[in-house]
């Protein structure tokens, strides 16, 4: 009886798992950064109620998203927070050239948990230890491979403090991690985008790092070679219409 | 031949584990001699909840160790306000976590050496005069040696090999926490990190078949050694 009732659930729940989608309403996969979550997801309701397709989104370090789409990962878009990831699949022949946009700008911050009172003037020769203490970390994604990293060293490396700034980092997988470090309370400090800060009040802006210190964070979206459709490049040019532009003013973001 | 990153990751990971079965073993005696010899009220539960790593994801055991172990959460907060001591982004904090996973195989391995232990033996010893004390250790104890053997190795090949649980509790620290597991998730994020992340691949195959191989030969050698006593 027992027997008989667990396999008819089974049967049930695998019936679902090779059911191709609706013929009508098409899907397009976007591989997209972390910081840009919220946006785009609002942005892919809007589209499905303008045009009935469905956008599923990927989020994660671009480096990481990068990396699948070179192993064959089924995305039709990608969206990078830096040029240096976009270089990396363009010159791998992994995307379509023709599709690369710059669309998206932003600025690096550094924050501190809600209850920290630390403010400081970020410029060359800041007090990088006051901020921390004595045994306090600070995270931000991993310099090694993630976009908010790579700038976040950049930044420091600039104003003279990533010496010691290394000793005390906690690498994280993509600035969204990073930023639930610091609102828990966990990470003295973090470095992420002000568009991930602007969403949470569990920590405070400290700091903006001044433009000068790292390259311009710039969000560069195209098409992937091996998906290359008309529903992805409707999608794309779905984002540069001023619908989606204004919700991504919304978030903070600079759009070009 | 190997950075001094790779070196970094190699050490941590073998001394992170080492510690983790060391300081976890007298508590798997403990509990697989609570399961094996007694009954009480709770005692499915306990027998739940000491399975409960084996079954749910490791991201969930480590968010758990985050919530409770942090310096934000009850019981780690008060270790931090008391003792100054810290588990998260540190070693010892990645020590738990790899504790706490593999804490279920070694239980588990412990108590069925336990169950196989001939009580007829301790009963005989209990007649001659020794104490229960004594007869636990000069009895039970050697008996149940093979399965602590065992026990000890798998959990210490499984506390090397842990990730969602560490990344989740402790984050990667380089030098602190990044133990192999963690480096080779680097590593194949990064462009060129691929023939660092086979090496230390490589290295992680080695350390584990060397951990089961080394596990059987002790396991064999007590067994004998029991059974010529």
């Amino acid at each position: 009886m027992l027997a008989r009732a667990l396999f008819a659930a089974c049967v049930l729940l695998m019936s679902s798992f090779t059911a191709p989608p609706a013929a009508r309403a098409q899907e397009i996969t976007v591989f997209a950064a972390a910081s840009l979550q919220n946006a785009l997801e609002e942005i892919g309701t809007v589209y499905k109620q303008r045009t009935g397709h469905n956008a599923k989104y990927s989020f994660a370090a671009s480096s990481a998203l990068a990396r699948q789409i070179e192993q064959g990962a089924p995305a039709a878009v990608f969206a990078s927070a830096d040029e240096q990831w976009m270089d990396y699949l363009q010159q791998r022949k992994l995307i379509v050239d023709a599709t690369r946009k710059q669309l998206l700008g932003n600025s690096l911050v550094l924050v501190v948990p809600a209850g920290s009172k630390a403010q400081v003037d970020l410029k060359p020769g800041f007090d990088f230890a006051t901020v921390l203490g004595s045994d306090g970390r600070w995270v931000t994604g991993d310099p090694g491979n993630v976009p908010v990293g790579r700038y976040a060293q950049e930044a420091l490396t600039s104003l003279g403090a990533w010496d010691f700034a290394q000793t005390r980092l906690v690498r994280a997988e993509n600035v969204r991690v990073a930023l639930a470090f610091v609102e828990r309370g966990e990470a003295a400090a973090g470095i992420v985008y002000s568009t991930d800060a602007a969403l949470t009040q569990k920590v405070r802006v400290a700091g903006t790092f001044p433009a000068s210190s790292h390259k311009p964070v710039t969000y560069p979206f195209a098409v992937v070679a091996q998906h290359d459709d008309p529903t992805a490049r409707e999608f794309l040019a779905f984002l540069e219409k001023d619908e989606a532009k204004a919700i991504f003013r919304k978030y903070g973001f600079v759009v070009h | 031949m190997l950075t001094s990153v790779e070196l970094n990751a190699l050490r941590l990971s073998l001394q992170i584990a080492l510690v983790a079965v060391i300081a976890s073993l007298p508590f798997a005696v403990a509990v697989a001699w609570l399961l094996a010899r007694r009954t009480f009220v709770g005692k499915t539960l306990l027998d739940a909840i000491v399975f409960l790593p084996l079954v749910l994801p490791p991201v969930v055991i480590g968010y758990f160790l985050l919530v409770l172990l942090g310096t934000k959460g009850p019981i780690g907060g008060w270790l931090y306000e008391t003792f100054g001591v810290r588990l998260i982004f540190t070693r010892w904090g990645a020590a738990v976590a790899a504790a706490v996973m593999s804490f279920p195989l070694m239980v588990r391995s412990i108590r069925l050496a336990l169950e196989a232990v001939d009580r007829g033996l301790e009963f005989a010893a209990r007649t001659l005069g020794a104490s229960r004390f004594d007869v636990f250790f000069s009895v039970t104890l050697p008996l149940m040696l093979p399965g602590i053997v065992t026990g000890s190795i798998v959990a210490f090949a499984t506390a090397l090999g842990d990730f969602g649980a560490t990344i989740t509790f402790v984050g990667n620290v380089e030098g602190e926490t990044q133990t192999l597991s963690l480096a080779i998730y680097s590593l194949t994020q990064t462009p060129d990190g691929d023939a660092a992340a086979l090496r230390l691949v490589v290295i992680s195959l080695v350390l584990a078949l060397g951990a089961l191989f080394v596990s059987e030969m002790l396991a064999r050698r007590v067994r004998r050694m029991l059974g010529r006593a």
